[in-house]
């Protein structure tokens, strides 16, 4: 330290480690101090510590692996330790740890995607596109993000049924439930304002339908229709800027706070033990006896990062290989796509909504669902949760379970909603509202001409017009025999239809695709498609050589 | 100070619960100023509101659309779009107006609006907003989303909507431009359909909008 002999006092530098490294030499005084740096960093293991917790070393007294819990940020909102009989599978599933993992995972894919998006409706299609075609893992990255919602929605659901099974919400955890019921919501309408950014036609309408549902509202109708759409009846720059923000800002805030409530009272009242392990009426999950522990490290933390790998790794596989967000073209405030329907998890509002007045059935039920949700702890109040004690409860459950699926299958298009028989056969082959058989198929097989369906056996036709035709003659003969519209309005049956496939060379690298169904009198029309003609039935369709509907597949 | 009022003897007007000593001067300030809070935190709930509340100045909806006679439909034929002013023209004769399926749902209720003429159906589905179309092979329009189905008149003959489709109000025009006929309302207040005779055109003002008149008769089209 020559160097500084001759400074003042008050400016020669002290640097301790020099004087380690003189005492100990410079390995050992650098060990020293990276142990020391990670004994920080994990709020009070230090590397020996942690290597006996790998080793799986019976803990020393004191033990030193409670001091990430009690002094550390992430650790103290995790237990120390978990009974034997909640580490496992088991009666949790790890659901409520999966949720959370969702919402991270959620959280990540959206601020990636966010680099790339702007809430407007000029430009938000368009965004999309750029995704897909030129943002290197772009595409990747919103399937995730698509795939991980879905996911987090059904593992949600998953996990409120799992809690209703083994009547853990039953007292004193009727606050945690409630809670619980929120962040259900939360979820759902995250999924649900994630629908409008894309700005094409499933958005549009899927949300329309919400927003109208909200106007259905009794009083407040008129104004909350107009808070959501931006505008008065319609949606616009406005609206989606409203969606967006509360899908990126507001939605996850109310998340972020209400799982920190939710996990709280997990943490405070401890993890409900399976039903039959403890006695009726007693709550004994924080009396775990010494001898059943198992200590969140290494055991539980392993588990749980072993199981959000595997989710992770099948998400991405299933990205990889058959899994892809769905893009329906740009939204059209004059055209609502034929079988457009809302996600899987509302499918239930959608059949309820078929059924009668919108006020009933879009605000009034839901409302009541919502409620008796809610307050469900002290509907069922009988104080044991095992199974055998609860039968009126779980049959009340597995009933509401299966009416849900009903209702599910009447929001679909199979029910209540379908069109003509002509236009349904040919919505099978050029669907409204995803690309469908004809769009993806290989553009260079289909050969100019006009083909009849019943002819798909044909040895002279390409393998792709060969299936094509085989899928438009089993819809025609679906439709043949439609017993619904044999019953109600025979005229228009086609019970005598014919459906052909007219293939034309329209431009260079443009095919022109015309798919005609006549019936009855139709038969004799000798020009086809003419406008005004009775049975028959056109639509046209124009295919180019690089549209690309497969998305680079 | 402060400490002294709150070991002060409760006010003797406060009523005396066993074992609970009354209302001190300082836990009632407090709850003046809990309630003042409220009432501030009220009033910033209720300015939010009105800020988030979208602006428009009257006339911003809706627009005149100038129709020639020879562009309406011929009577009982097929409705036709006007996308610029989303509206669908029908031109109901008496084929319409004595359509079977509007005697076997409204069975006896009366419909005055069934009389021929000229309506401006709004495009949109009175029932959640989506888009219904016209299926010339049923003869009526369908709405995709849950299944509402509607004379080309308008008049709901099946699914959820609870009501026939809204209209928009046309003024009739001779060829002097003078005014020979107006939508007007019938008994069930909806907007009636208008003669178009001597008329050589036609205003569809979609700044106007009559709501279809109530209508639950049950059925799945």
């Amino acid at each position: 330290m020559a160097a500084f002999d001759n400074l003042p006092e008050f400016l020669k530098p002290h640097l301790p480690i020099l004087d380690d490294v003189k005492k100990k030499g410079l390995v050992p005084a650098l060990l020293y101090k990276v142990n020391e740096a990670v004994e920080r960093l994990t709020a009070g293991l230090d590397i020996e510590d942690i290597r006996s917790v790998l080793r799986g070393d019976p803990a020393p007294r004191p033990n030193p692996r409670v001091k990430p819990h009690a002094d550390g940020f992430w650790f103290h909102m995790r237990p120390t330790y978990y009974h034997t009989l909640t580490s496992g599978l088991y009666p949790s599933f790890r659901l409520g740890w999966l949720s959370v993992y969702f919402f991270t995972f959620e959280t990540i894919t959206g601020l990636i995607l966010m680099l790339f998006y702007t809430p407007s409706p000029l430009v938000a299609y368009e965004n999309m596109l750029n995704i897909l075609s030129n943002v290197p893992f772009g595409r990747l990255m919103r399937d995730l993000h698509k795939i991980g919602a879905e996911m987090m929605v059904a593992v949600v659901l998953l996990h409120m049924i799992r809690t209703l099974i083994t009547g853990n919400y039953k007292k004193p955890r009727q606050f945690t439930w409630a809670t619980g019921v929120i962040l259900l919501l939360v979820t759902l309408f995250l999924s649900f304002s994630g629908y409008l950014l894309p700005w094409d036609q499933l958005s549009l309408w899927a949300v329309t339908i919400g927003a109208s549902m909200a106007g259905a509202a009794p009083v407040i109708g008129d104004f909350a229709d107009t808070m959501l759409r931006g505008a008065p009846g319609a949606f616009n720059h406005n609206g989606l800027l409203r969606w967006y923000l509360a899908h990126v800002l507001l939605l996850p805030v109310i998340g972020f706070i209400f799982t920190g409530v939710h996990y709280y009272k997990v943490i405070i009242q401890g993890h409900s033990l399976p039903p039959e392990a403890e006695p009726v009426g007693e709550d004994t999950a924080k009396r775990v006896p010494t001898d059943q522990r198992v200590y969140f490290m290494p055991d539980v933390l392993t588990r749980e990062l072993l199981y959000v790998s595997l989710v992770t790794f099948l998400m991405v596989f299933a990205c990889v290989t058959f899994y892809h967000a769905p893009l329906e073209p740009h939204a059209d405030y004059l055209i609502t796509p034929l079988h457009t329907t809302a996600p899987w998890y509302f499918l239930f509002l959608q059949g309820m909504l078929k059924l009668g007045d919108k006020v009933l059935w879009g605000v009034v039920v839901p409302g009541i669902i919502t409620n008796v949700l809610l307050l469900l702890p002290y509907m069922e109040v009988g104080p044991s949760r095992r199974y055998g004690d609860r039968r009126i409860g779980l049959s009340v459950i597995m009933a509401s379970i299966a009416v849900m699926a009903v209702l599910s299958y009447m929001g679909t298009p199979w029910y209540g909603v379908s069109s003509s028989p002509d236009q349904e056969v040919v919505a099978e082959l050029l669907p409204q509202t995803h690309p469908g058989p004809v769009r993806t198929v290989a553009w260079a097989e289909l050969e100019a001409g006009t083909y009849d369906s019943t002819d798909y056996e044909s040895a002279a036709l390409t393998p792709a017009l060969k299936e094509l035709l085989h899928e438009y003659e089993v819809a025609m003969e679906h439709a043949r025999s439609n017993s619904t519209c044999l019953a109600a309005d025979p005229p228009n049956c086609l019970t005598t239809g014919k459906g052909y496939m007219i293939i034309e060379d329209w431009q260079e690298g443009l095919k022109r695709i015309t798919f005609r169904i006549i019936w009855a009198d139709g038969l004799n029309n000798t020009e086809p498609c003419l406008t005004g003609a009775k049975f028959e039935f056109c639509q046209t369709a124009y295919l180019h050589r690089d549209s690309d509907y497969g998305h680079g597949e | 100070m402060t400490a002294t009022a709150s070991q002060s003897p409760a006010p003797a007007n406060v009523a005396a619960v066993p074992g609970v000593p009354g209302m001190t001067r300082r836990e009632f300030l407090y709850y003046i100023w809990a309630a003042s809070m409220a009432i501030l935190t009220a009033q910033t709930g209720g300015a939010t509101v009105w800020f988030a509340y979208p602006r428009f100045k009257a006339g911003e909806f809706g627009g005149i659309f100038e129709i020639d006679v020879s562009q309406i439909p011929a009577p009982d034929s097929e409705p036709k779009a006007y996308d610029a002013g989303r509206f669908w023209l029908v031109n109901m004769g008496d084929g319409n107006a004595n359509d079977p399926r509007l005697q076997q749902y409204v069975g006896g209720q009366t419909y005055t609006t069934q009389t021929p003429g000229v309506k401006a159906l709004y495009k949109i589905c009175v029932h959640l907003g989506c888009i219904y179309k016209w299926v010339s092979t049923n003869n009526r329009f369908e709405c995709p989303c849950h299944g509402s189905k509607y004379l080309s008149s308008g008049v709901r003959i099946g699914g959820p909507a609870r009501r026939n489709l809204d209209v928009f109000v046309i003024t009739v025009l001779d060829a002097n431009g003078n005014e020979i006929g107006q939508t007007g309302l019938t008994d069930d207040g909806e907007g009636r359909p208008v003669n178009i005779t001597g008329a050589a055109k036609i205003i569809v003002n979609t700044g106007s909008r009559k709501n279809g008149a109530f209508n639950d008769v049950p059925g799945l089209g």
